[in-house]
């Protein structure tokens, strides 16, 4: 039983250990994930052109989309780094940046500015 | 008249097939690994379907639902301890399938997130208090039903077909095979996820079956989870199709509609939104009678929506604590997919203090008389004994392994 609890504990906090220094299989991890909002955001503003979706449902996921990117902006900006990798991590958090604030204007589901955006949001994910 | 109500509730059981833990594994492992784990949702259904039909079967027959045979068989500290396990699990999934209910609503409306959980709990809590069982059962899996609107979008999406085959073939990701077997781990887990079984056996004494009956849960449990699995089919599908090809790993249910929307444009995104919308309702609802027949049923009180709320105080009092506990949890702000993953894993570690009874129970004589397990069923009841095993020994090892899937 005293295993199981341990077994519990250690499995609850490792996932949750996300705040200690960015090595480089965490920043390729972050800037795949960065690249994948990115995308996410490119292909939502494609269906914004076509009239294919709802305005909440624009607000709101690009809304989400925007916080998460965030959220990587924030992680990335602050957190220490291993030697040789700072300023790669750094351009990231910029990249994460730029990606939030096009899905920001994104929330506004406009069809007249989403074109411009898509644009934009898959040059920065490097989307395919 | 047997045939409509066996078609009835097969429809029923395909809309409530799916839930928030199908719909974020299949979608992610789809996004990964593109068709590559289609097998393992086979293996999953099949599973669902040996051990829903030996729980009916025994609740048909017996008329003992899960957790009085688990008080029955395994004695009281081993049944605490599975007490304990499943009604953890059950509060988690809760929490996850509320918490989806309020991003689905906030997703049609663009309502405050805060408000609509509250929205969603007192929806929730005035159905279970106001509806009938079979009214609930249908009106969750009819809506359910919309999230065909996936098959129709993975056909659009026009997927390898042959790559799709071969998804069929049991094998190993050899690139990265300790992420692959976490993915293979959630959907198991998620297609087997214990709640559905107490659901499933105590709902058939709610709904009163008897020896008679044995078709009916033989046409339930193999008609409508096999055509159910083939909603977790088009899930994976469409997330290979969509969102590999796209580069995009999906971590929201906007995300998930999103494989809707590209290929059918507003029509799929607002079915696929109403089709989640039900199907996490239900799964709500599913989870809720789940923890409340456990406690009821291991304590030996009276239980069972047959009976009014006041027939049952105690059955009705746990579930309202639980729905209470899980508007806690959610307003926490945490993240519903996120806590789907772990709800699910854990469920994989709790599936054989579940499933083991069951098991026992469906092969004793004395219980089941003429109707215990024949050699098929106790071939396959063992064989996905021994698999069920493995597997929630090694599902907490893999979640840390691969950082919860993000490795």
């Amino acid at each position: 039983m005293r295993w199981a609890t341990l077994l519990l504990l250690i499995a609850l906090l490792v996932p949750a250990c996300n705040g200690g220094t960015v090595d480089q299989h965490a920043l390729d991890n972050d800037s795949g994930a960065i690249d994948s909002l990115a995308c996410e955001g490119a292909l939502l503003a494609h269906q914004v052109v076509d009239g294919a979706t709802t305005e909440p449902f624009t607000r709101v996921h690009a809304g989400e989309l925007a916080t998460r990117a965030s959220n990587f902006e924030d992680a990335l900006s602050q957190r220490p780094t291993t030697p040789g990798i700072e300023s790669a991590v750094r351009k990231e958090a910029e990249k994460a940046g730029r990606v939030a604030d096009l899905l920001h204007q994104l929330e506004a589901n406009d069809p007249d500015s989403a074109g411009e955006l898509k644009g934009r949001l898959e040059q920065e994910g490097d989307c395919a | 008249m047997k045939i409509f109500q066996i078609a009835l509730g097969i429809l029923a059981a395909i809309g409530g097939f799916v839930d928030i833990g199908d719909l974020v594994f299949n979608v992610s492992a789809g996004a990964t690994f593109g068709y590559e784990l289609l097998w393992v949702v086979v293996v999953g259904v099949v599973g669902i379907i040996v051990y829903s039909e030996m729980c009916g079967r025994v609740a048909a027959i017996s008329q003992k639902a899960v957790f009085d045979a688990v008080r029955e068989r395994v004695g009281f500290s081993a049944g605490l301890t599975t007490l304990i396990a499943a009604q953890i699990v059950n509060l988690m999934t809760l929490a996850a399938e509320v918490g989806g209910l309020a991003i689905c609503l906030r997703l049609l409306s663009g309502l405050p997130y805060r408000w609509l959980i509250v929205v969603a709990i007192v929806v929730i809590g005035l159905v279970v208090w106001t509806v009938s069982f079979d009214w609930i059962e249908r009106i969750f899996g009819y809506g359910g039903l919309c999230l065909l609107v996936f098959a129709v979008a993975a056909v659009k999406l026009h997927p390898d077909w042959g790559a799709v085959a071969h998804g069929f073939v049991p094998h190993i990701n050899t690139n990265d095979p300790v992420l692959y077997l976490y993915f293979a781990v959630g959907l198991l887990g998620a297609a087997m996820t214990p709640y559905e079984v107490y659901f499933y056996s105590s709902g058939a004494i709610e709904e009163g079956w008897k020896a008679k009956d044995l078709s009916i849960n033989r046409a339930n449990a193999m008609i409508g989870y096999g055509l159910g699995g083939i909603l977790s089919f088009t899930l994976m599908i469409t997330g290979g199709a969509l969102f590999l090809a796209e580069g995009i790993e999906p971590e929201t249910l906007g995300t998930i509609a999103m494989g809707a929307q590209v290929p059918l444009g507003t029509a799929g995104l607002i079915l696929a939104l109403v089709g989640i919308l039900f199907a996490v309702g239900g799964a709500s609802i599913d989870t809720l009678f789940a923890g409340a027949y456990n406690l009821a049923q291991f304590m030996g009180w009276e239980w069972g929506r047959y009976r009014s709320n006041a027939g049952a105080p105690r059955f009705t009092l746990t579930w309202l604590v639980l729905l209470v506990l899980a508007l806690g949890i959610v307003m926490t702000g945490v993240d519903p997919v996120m806590l789907t993953e772990y709800a699910v894993i854990f469920s994989v570690v709790a599936l054989p203090l579940t499933y083991l009874p069951i098991l026992l129970v469906a092969n004793d004589k004395a219980y089941m008389g003429t109707h215990a397990n024949g050699r098929l069923a106790n071939i396959l009841g063992i064989a996905y004994f021994v698999l069920i095993l493995a597997v929630s020994l090694s599902a907490i090892p893999l979640m840390i392994l691969t950082n919860v899937g993000q490795a």
